[in-house]
């Protein structure tokens, strides 16, 4: 890959929060480059800063030095052609699920009447059809982290953020969002973010894993997964898979 | 539905009952306690002076609650828009609350003079507070995630406010227009016993006078219902637009 097709570059990254008495080191150095339309984990244990630099590519955090740079463009606020979601629903309780999935199409400006008919299409993708006027209440937690995939690609964004966004759910939903979550990239072929701390989610979903430290964070290694796409659950019983898993597994507890 | 009524209902009769008996048992004077039938008799009898001070009271009652409304909830807003502004207003709005605003109506007269005005401002200031408090922390018991997803898809200030911030202060500022609807209730009766001009406030003090119970417990009675009545009518309003789940702190 060369810098010139790089989606998403992320250079000589530093972030600091202050607090009251001293600045906590967060992210210490990481740089990245992510081709268009690649799906990439970036894993490491809890806390040790992968969400803040998920967030800092999304315009949300403001980082400390470097660059981050969204087809060669700096990120200094959140871009029109992002889409985030997070690891809670965040679904507003008073709209339906429709109104919902369309919210960013409002709070971008653009006219809800041209993308009611992809609302739904996505709804039908996420196996969602027949729930566009229900309201998020009714919805278990894994339809509601649907709809919040569905809302962060209603506006057709390149560039998909997602932070830890299955790591509420159980198990068996997981390993099914996960089919659903390939199923979407494989028909969309977004460039995909995505931060998990499950070794076995990120080698399933993944090009490319960046293995994150603890804090203060670097990305002390790059795995690629090589493994045949389109990928189905099966796949976790492969050989080929499980040393991927164990490898993941050796770096990051050394 | 019909359950929850039913209860209620069936004792209130009973209770009314006993009190019919025992005014004949123990022959309480009706100066004293006239019985619930004569009150309703009294109710019939003198329908047309209740109708006549049952209005002013109804529409200053709307027009001090209304203004709360408007000023209570603007406060609110500016209250949760501007920390600055919060930090040096927001303790003086609480010590006004401390002071007993009823206690203000005859200060009202000498500023106001007898008329609508007084009446109305006095139900203003006692059922202003509880809307500013309620707006101010309905918005800000807004999820700060909500806000964050809001940012992502490139949301301004006024789209937070208007699509996020607002909707979820409505279950918050319906609960303090339920008690504000009850306070400038309370703050019109208590007005009308000092200015003693019109109103059903006025028609008791005015029975009260000429020793006629059954008059004051039938001015009383429709006055009830008068509060009732817009308590419901808040009540049904909040049913129609806060059709979604809310915590249950606050139902």
């Amino acid at each position: 890959m060369t810098e010139a097709n790089a989606h998403v570059r992320v250079e000589n990254l530093r972030k600091t929060y202050q607090t009251r008495k001293a600045g906590i080191e967060a992210i210490r150095e990481v740089q990245m480059e992510v081709a268009e339309g690649e799906f990439i984990s970036i894993l490491g244990p809890s806390g040790c800063g992968k969400s803040t630099l998920l967030m800092i590519v999304g315009g949300l955090l403001p980082l400390t030095s470097g660059t981050v740079a969204v087809a060669s463009d700096p990120v200094s606020k959140p871009r029109r052609d992002t889409g985030v979601v997070f690891q809670a629903p965040v679904l507003m309780p008073w709209r339906t699920i429709l109104k919902n999935v369309l919210f960013p199409i409002e709070s971008l400006g653009l006219r809800e009447d041209d993308y009611s008919d992809r609302a739904h299409e996505l709804l039908e993708m996420t196996g969602l059809t027949g729930f566009a006027d229900n309201v998020p209440g009714e919805l278990s937690g894994g339809m509601q982290q649907r709809v919040a995939i569905c809302r962060a690609l209603i506006h057709n964004p390149n560039l998909l953020l997602m932070d830890e966004p299955f790591s509420a759910l159980d198990a068996m939903t997981r390993d099914l969002m996960n089919q659903e979550l390939l199923r979407i990239w494989e028909e969309y072929k977004k460039t995909v973010l995505f931060v998990t701390h499950s070794i076995r989610e990120a080698v399933f979903l993944s090009d490319r894993v960046f293995v994150m430290s603890p804090r203060p964070a670097v990305i002390s290694e790059i795995v690629t997964i090589d493994l045949p796409r389109p990928r189905e659950l099966a796949i976790e019983e492969t050989p080929e898979f499980n040393e991927y898993v164990a490898h993941l597994r050796g770096l990051i507890e050394h | 539905m019909a359950g929850q009524i039913a209860g209620p209902t069936a004792i209130a009769f009973l209770m009314l009952v006993i009190w019919h008996l025992s005014c004949i048992f123990f022959a309480i004077p009706e100066a004293i306690l006239p019985t619930p039938v004569k009150i309703l008799q009294t109710i019939f009898k003198h329908w047309e002076l209740l109708a006549i001070h049952t209005w002013p009271t109804t529409s200053e009652c709307l027009m001090g609650f209304g203004l709360a409304v408007v000023v209570g909830m603007g406060l609110g807003i500016l209250l949760a828009f501007f920390p600055m502004f919060h930090n040096s207003v927001y303790p003086l709005v609480v010590a006004f609350q401390v002071v007993p605003k009823v206690a203000l109506a005859p200060l009202f007269i000498v500023w106001f003079g007898l008329g609508t005005l007084s009446r109305v401002l006095l139900a203003f200031v006692i059922a202003f507070f509880p809307m500013v408090v309620n707006t101010y922390a309905g918005i800000l018991s807004t999820d700060p995630l909500m806000v964050r997803m809001a940012h992502a898809f490139s949301a301004n200030r006024w789209t937070v406010f208007c699509k996020i911030e607002f909707p979820n202060a409505l279950p918050y500022i319906f609960s303090g227009l339920k008690i504000g609807i009850t306070f400038a209730v309370i703050g019109i009766i208590v007005a009308e016993f000092v200015t003693a001009q019109k109103g059903l406030g006025y028609l008791i003090v005015f029975a009260e006078g000429n020793i006629d119970t059954p008059l004051l417990m039938a001015a009383l009675t429709v006055l009830s219902i008068v509060g009732v009545v817009l308590y419901a009518a808040v009540v049904a309003l909040e049913k129609l637009i806060v059709t979604w789940d809310v915590g249950q702190d606050l139902k």
